[in-house]
């Protein structure tokens, strides 16, 4: 026991360890911000269906040597427009839309992957994540991008918000609702890109909602509703970076586990409560 | 204060089409500063359709349209606009707002979209609170309110930006009688303190008679009149619900809370 809690200790000495604690608390408050927004629209499958397209993007990056987060950012980015394209036109409603593009995006990953070959294990830390393997560049990039979309989620809280809960009085408010919710998918898109390095592409949809679940059942203010999320994100992030440190297990996975064990608790109090 | 005599809604010839079906029929009306109207009709007969098209959501086929004087295609000044939706009050249970963050909302507009509220517009929040009655609930969540103190922050959400006109649409469906009299109680001190124009589609017959001052009557083509001492109500509404509709009413029966004691 005590050689664990020296290990613990002496990693944060680790500039490495450092660096996943901060880039994951990013990644972390970004996901439950957005992740809330998306629960409350009923559109939480918008997430898998754009993590799932990264995929598409992170074999693509790979395969032509460029820093897979940028060409999993270009891939989503697409696919959000693809989305509302195809919702505008009537092509296909919101949830099959999402499926298309879903489908589209891990296929050609797949394609991708059978041509090349060979980068099997790097492709491996993308599908699950690897915080505490995190570099400097990919650090700056979750870094700016996080705090960016916090910054302009903060901003336009409101009137997301309004979008989400009365879209048609919102129209007649003047607030512009075709824009915000592009503007608003966008932000989706560049929060799963973000989030790919501390969770993966196939498990960055429990840190978007598992969050934001737990804290509604508490019965808060939208206010309190947003914070407690954030914070209940940031928490299952820390302890499972930490915990993936000290005993070498998948740090993923373990954000997953302490973050549905948040929501076991939550409910729980509540119903106790 | 009765209505003034300069119009803020027109309909010229209006036709609106659904699935190309016409489902107003060369409408032509207009709407004073000040009116309380009532926008009645059998189910199906077009009323949501019309108020749609009112608001520019639903594109009309023929005619004009013109708000506050713009056609309403060109029209920019939604500031001056409120809507309640049929389904306002069909929202999720455990939506998390507050009757005050909800309230808050109402204060969005053109001008001040990303950025703070004023000292100002909290203050109209608090006010719009307490006019439609809800200060003792104003921390609680919406989905915890009862079905008449719903309504009542729908109508204190609109109200929040001081709107010109608001439209209702049903909005007092599935509440008990006593509620929806208060409800009413409400709109009319909103329509004569603050010269609100209203506009509401409603089955209530009794309460449009007792308490608006117009009424359009529509089923794809639309009949108005406004509502003084000597019309026939029945008249009217036979061109809307067809000849064997009786509305029986009886103009005591505007005493008490349903009297028209401002007009």
């Amino acid at each position: 026991m005590n050689v664990t809690a020296v290990n613990l200790l002496d990693l944060f000495g680790y500039q490495f360890f450092q660096n996943a604690l901060i880039g994951g608390c990013i990644a972390a408050a970004a996901c439950a911000t957005v992740g809330l927004f998306l629960i409350l629209k009923k559109e939480a499958m918008i997430g898998d269906g754009l993590s799932h397209t990264a995929f598409g993007g992170i074999a693509l990056g790979l395969l032509l040597g460029i820093n897979p987060l940028f060409t999993a950012l270009g891939i989503s980015i697409l696919a959000v427009f693809g989305i509302s394209y195809m919702r505008r036109k009537g092509i296909a409603p919101s949830d099959s839309a999402i499926a298309v593009m879903l489908a589209l995006g891990f296929s050609t990953g797949l394609i991708v992957i059978s041509i090349a070959q060979g980068f099997n294990v790097e492709l491996f830390s993308y599908l699950f994540g690897s915080i505490l393997t995190i570099d400097l560049n990919d650090l700056i990039m979750v870094t700016l991008l996080g705090l960016s979309t916090l910054l302009i989620i903060g901003t336009f809280r409101r009137e997301i918000l309004s979008m989400v809960f009365d879209e048609d009085d919102s129209r007649v408010m003047g607030i512009p609702i075709k824009t915000l919710s592009i503007a608003f998918d966008l932000l989706v898109a560049i929060t799963i890109v973000l989030s790919i390095k501390v969770i993966g592409t196939i498990l960055v949809v429990a840190l978007l909602v598992i969050p934001g679940l737990a804290a509604l059942k508490l019965e808060l203010s939208f206010k309190k509703t947003l914070l407690t999320a954030i914070g209940l994100s940031i928490a299952s992030t820390v302890l499972g970076i930490m915990l993936s440190g000290v005993f070498d297990i998948a740090t993923g996975g373990l954000i997953v586990f302490i973050s549905i064990i948040f929501l076991i608790l939550t409910y729980a109090y509540k119903k106790v409560g | 204060m009765r209505p003034t005599s300069s119009p803020i809604l027109e309909a010229l010839n209006v036709e609106v089409s659904r699935n190309s079906d016409i489902v107003i029929e060369n409408a032509s009306f207009s709407i004073n500063r000040g009116d309380y109207v009532g926008i009645v009709g059998p189910n199906g007969g077009g009323k949501t359709t019309l108020i749609l098209a009112l608001l520019n959501f639903l594109p009309h086929t023929k005619g004009t349209i013109r708000l506050f004087g713009s056609d309403i295609d060109k029209f920019a000044s939604w500031e001056k606009v409120a809507y309640i939706s049929q389904q306002a009050t069909n929202f999720e249970k455990h939506f998390p707002l507050t009757v005050r963050e909800l309230v808050s909302l109402g204060c969005i507009r053109k001008g001040n979209i990303g950025r703070r509220f004023e000292y100002e517009d909290w203050e109209a929040v608090d006010e719009s609170i307490r006019f439609m009655g809800l200060t003792d609930v104003a921390h609680r969540r919406i989905g915890q309110l009862s079905g008449g103190q719903k309504q009542r922050v729908f109508v204190a959400k609109a109200l929040a930006r001081n709107p010109e006109i608001i439209f209702l649409d049903e909005p007092v469906v599935g509440v008990d009688s006593a509620t929806q009299e208060k409800f009413y109680k409400k709109l009319s001190d909103l329509n004569a303190e603050k010269q609100t124009t209203i506009l509401m589609v409603t089955h209530d017959l009794t309460s449009v008679f007792c308490r608006m001052s117009k009424v359009l009557c529509v089923n794809k083509k639309v009949e108005t009149a406004q509502i003084t001492q000597e019309l026939d109500p029945n008249t009217l509404l036979k061109k809307a619900y067809g000849e064997h509709f009786h509305f029986v009413f009886h103009k005591h029966e505007c005493t008490g809370v349903f009297e028209r004691d401002s007009r």
